[in-house]
């Protein structure tokens, strides 16, 4: 059922580009009058959506996702960059143009609970849309709301019943019929399912597909259930900590991913197999602040394929996650704000709770045999600690342990025939491809 | 669910002209209970800019007297309506009063179900829920009546009183009362010595209680005050005071309350900062002081004018009084405004005007039925220095709106099914099966 199904919705695609989007970024906190260091949610993401497809975005919690999504439909302005749909920038649209716009792109959103007024019916809730754009007149206005219950699978009478006397599939339903109901082209699906039981996921799921093939619309699914994914879209695009890692045609990305985030998020996929022994990637610690996100690569501070420098290619695998979070520990301390009381027994050479860096080294390195050339290193920096000069003690790290990974963003390199992007520094022709490259700590 | 697909087209106005016989019949009626009183009415607005003018009306007390004076002799009345005790005739002053009072609630509610049979599209909508959710609400039922005879007593003060403001507490050495003397005598003194006679002391030789005649064979349903002037006169002229002013000043002040915290939660940042910062500054004054302040400063005003400065002294409640009421429906506007269906609202365009009414004022209306049931009985507190209610009558007008309020912030929520309890509530949810 599902492949054929998925035939179906690949053959609806015409390749031609709906949404196109260029070096988007959406900050949040902007110009706050004493700190402003805004949440980057997106930064700087390229990508297209063809018309009559479903593109998959993918990725963990607070990666931005939602923010994107919300983006592109006019939910959230953007900071920068532009949102092409049908070649009208819409982040330039305001007033009677915006609004005339929104009839084409529509948002079904995640949580059925929160999305629907419980004080109106069901009927006024899916009548609303058209209300609002005047469309025809009352009495079709009134036709077109039964006709809208009958294509999600609810009944023409449900219309003067209240949301709270259905059941959260059957919410979801009428979220649907509203977002169907201005005849959108493009339709943002904000994890519909995930609030939803699994049994009738499927049933949501299934609905989501017949509709696409009915009235030829584009959807842009959003999910961190990547079973989901694999089922419904037709390419995948894997977020992390504001920007695409990877983007391709789904099944290329889920038979052979290319991107070592793509790598460790699928690897976190259960396999229905007890024998099986596939590997793993547990990945180390959380992802950074978006409000503070790392120079270079986004995932630099958490990936296994981390390019090291040459002369420490051999290092014991230990010691060299010791030396990562040592440096992380670091960035996280310039992170973390100091009370007045802090700096005051700073200025006055009192202990804080900053300073205890020999015992972070004794906990990192104690039971490790440290190379007198690293501890050498590793002395300078701890001596830039003691006097309270962690951006100096950072710097040194960095231009010892880091790599290309730590000094520039990576560009999107194109990895396989069909035109999938990778955003990862493997991909350049002097480094080994993520895919051939066993992570240090699995030699 | 029979709709009739051609008639929920038309206009309320067509539908009618297509059948007027009902709505027809329906106006005439009301046009005749109107016709009753109005009089009173003419009276009662050109009274808020000076003195009222006067018409007759049926239910006025030159109609059903109460004054009179009984023959010691033959125990007969005279000057009475139809030669009854004064304490009957104005007990059947009060019994048509509320009658006719009763009638015209009913005719409005004939009107509405008039309405639904004959004129409405559709055969059933949401407001038939809300009704029928305050069908089985006892608790507001009783607010409902208790509240429905408190204001019918403020409207018809003039009328219920066994005296008048004006005879008794303005002007009461302008006027006389006959009586016959101890001697037998036919005599005459002025309102103001009579009262002297009749004034209440709390000893069993002078005191005026409940439901006694005077000396000067005047009746008394609430006995007289230290003063020997009229309980139940002060009392209904007090109502109408405290209820204009109550009812004003929290209508004005639950409207800026519920617009500024929509406002400041649709909009959020420096709207909600300078709101914040201007209704913490009201909230700082010592309010009472303020209130005399403001009363003194505006009282030259052609506002104060209206009503004799009672709708300048409304305002005044209202102007410092909307920050307690916008506090306490700030939180739950913000929340709210949280909602997802409030994104919904805005990913299809609709005006953030609309979005606030539809979308956010339901859920903040219920807190403000109860805050605003609650102050109103503050602000008739605060209004009893100047006029005068029993402390029994406030807690009972002030219980009778909070159960009111209660019954109505119940009715607006179609997920509260009944107010009959958990037990009830389980069962009707039960029973909408979906």
């Amino acid at each position: 059922m599902s492949e054929q199904v998925q035939q179906e919705s690949v053959s609806v695609a015409t390749g031609e580009t709906l949404v196109e989007v260029n070096e988007l970024k959406t900050y949040y906190d902007e110009g706050a009058i004493l700190d402003s260091n805004p949440v980057k949610a997106v930064d700087g993401v390229n990508f297209e959506i063809k018309r009559g497809e479903t593109l998959g975005l993918v990725g963990e919690s607070g990666c931005g996702k939602t923010t994107l999504g919300r983006t592109l439909i006019q939910l959230e302005s953007a900071t920068s960059g532009e949102v092409l749909f049908d070649g009208t920038d819409v982040t330039e649209l305001s007033g009677a143009e915006l609004k005339n716009w929104r009839r084409n792109s529509q948002m079904v959103f995640q949580d059925p609970e929160s999305s629907l007024n419980d004080r109106m019916t069901v009927g006024e809730i899916i009548r609303e849309p058209l209300d609002v754009h005047d469309w025809n007149d009352p009495k079709e206005r009134r036709a077109r709301v039964r006709e809208l219950l009958d294509v999600v699978g609810l009944q023409p009478e449900h219309y003067y019943r209240y949301p709270h006397q259905f059941s959260g599939g059957q919410r979801q339903r009428i979220g649907i019929a509203r977002a169907l109901a201005l005849e959108p082209e493009f339709v943002v699906l904000d994890e519909p399912v995930s609030a939803l039981d699994v049994s009738v996921q499927a049933q949501i799921l299934n609905l989501l597909e017949d509709l696409q093939d009915e009235f030829g619309l584009t959807y842009l699914f959003i999910a961190h259930d990547l079973s989901v994914v694999r089922h419904i879209c037709d390419r995948v695009a894997v977020m992390y900590l504001g920007n695409v890692m990877e983007l391709g045609a789904t099944e290329e990305i889920f038979q052979d991913p290319k991107n070592p985030y793509t790598h460790s998020l699928l690897s976190a996929i259960p396999e229905p197999d007890p024998t099986s022994d596939k590997e793993r990637i547990t990945l180390r610690g959380t992802p950074p602040s978006p409000r503070d996100p790392p120079k270079g690569c986004p995932f630099t501070t958490r990936c296994p394929m981390k390019i090291r420098p040459e002369k420490y290619q051999n290092v014991d695998p230990d010691l060299w996650v010791a030396i990562e979070v040592f440096r992380e520990v670091l960035r996280e301390r310039s992170r973390a704000e100091k009370t007045l009381t802090e700096q005051a027994k700073e200025l006055l050479g009192m202990e804080t709770r900053f300073s205890d860096i020999g015992e972070i080294r004794r906990e990192l390195f104690g039971d490790l045999d440290v190379p007198r050339e690293v501890e050498a290193h590793l002395d300078r920096a701890a001596e830039h600690v003691k006097n309270n000069e962690d951006a100096e003690a950072r710097k040194v790290l960095r231009d010892e342990f880091g790599s290309i990974c730590d000094a520039e963003n990576p560009a999107n390199h194109v990895v396989s025939d069909s035109g999938r992007i990778s955003h990862c520094h493997r991909h350049l022709p002097e480094y080994t491809e993520p895919d051939e490259f066993t992570p240090y700590t699995e030699r | 669910m029979s709709i009739d697909p051609d008639s929920e087209e038309l206009s309320l106005r067509e539908r009618v002209s297509e059948n007027p016989g009902p709505a027809m019949k329906w106006f005439a009626g009301a046009l005749l209970l109107f016709a009753l009183e109005a009089g009173a009415v003419v009276n009662f607005v050109t009274g808020l800019f000076g003195p009222g003018v006067e018409l007759p009306t049926l239910l006025s007390r030159d109609v059903i007297s109460n004054l009179g004076y009984q023959n010691p002799d033959t125990g007969v009345w005279q000057g009475t309506f139809m030669g009854l005790s004064p304490a009957y005739a104005w007990a059947l002053r009060v019994l048509l009063i509320y009658t006719y009072a009763a009638v015209c609630a009913w005719w409005l509610w004939r009107g509405y179900l008039v309405f639904r049979e004959h004129y409405r599209y559709a055969d059933w909508t949401p407001r038939d829920d809300m009704i029928d959710r305050l069908r089985g609400h006892r608790w507001g039922q009783f607010g409902a009546v208790i509240v429905f005879a408190f204001v019918v007593m403020a409207l018809f003060a003039p009328a219920l009183g066994p005296t008048t403001v004006e005879r008794t507490i303005s002007n009461p050495y302008s006027y006389h009362v006959e009586f016959y003397n101890e001697s037998g005598q036919l005599d005459n003194v002025t309102v103001g010595q009579a009262n002297l006679g009749a004034r209440s002391q709390g000893t069993p030789d002078q005191n005026v209680g409940p439901m006694e005649y005077d000396e000067f064979g005047r009746f008394h349903p609430f006995g007289t005050m230290p003063t020997g002037k009229d309980m139940f006169t002060f009392m209904a002229a007090g109502a109408r005071i405290s209820l204009f002013i109550g009812l004003v000043s929290i209508g004005v002040s639950g409207l800026i309350a519920v617009a500024f915290a929509l406002l400041t939660a649709y909009y959020k940042g420096l709207i909600d900062l300078a709101v914040v910062i201007a209704g913490d500054s009201i909230m700082s004054l010592p309010r009472l002081l303020f209130v005399m302040l403001l009363t003194v400063v505006l009282g030259n005003h052609w506002i104060g004018e209206i009503y004799s400065g009672g709708f300048l002294l409304a305002l005044i409640f209202a102007a410092t009084g909307w920050p307690f009421l916008w506090r306490a429906v700030r939180g739950p506007a913000m929340q709210v405004a949280e909602q997802e269906w409030i994104d919904a609202a805005k990913s299809f365009g609709q005006r953030p005007s609309v979005t606030m009414r539809k979308h956010m004022a339901p859920y903040i209306l219920g807190y403000l039925l109860v805050y605003a049931s609650m102050s109103l009985g503050g602000i008739i507190i605060a209004v009893a220095h100047i006029s005068f209610i029993p402390g029994v009558m406030i807690v009972l007008v002030v219980t009778a709106f909070n159960a009111l309020g209660d019954g109505i912030r119940d009715a607006i929520d179609p997920q509260s099914e009944t107010g009959e309890g958990e037990g009830a509530e389980v069962a009707a949810a039960g029973g909408g099966g979906a």
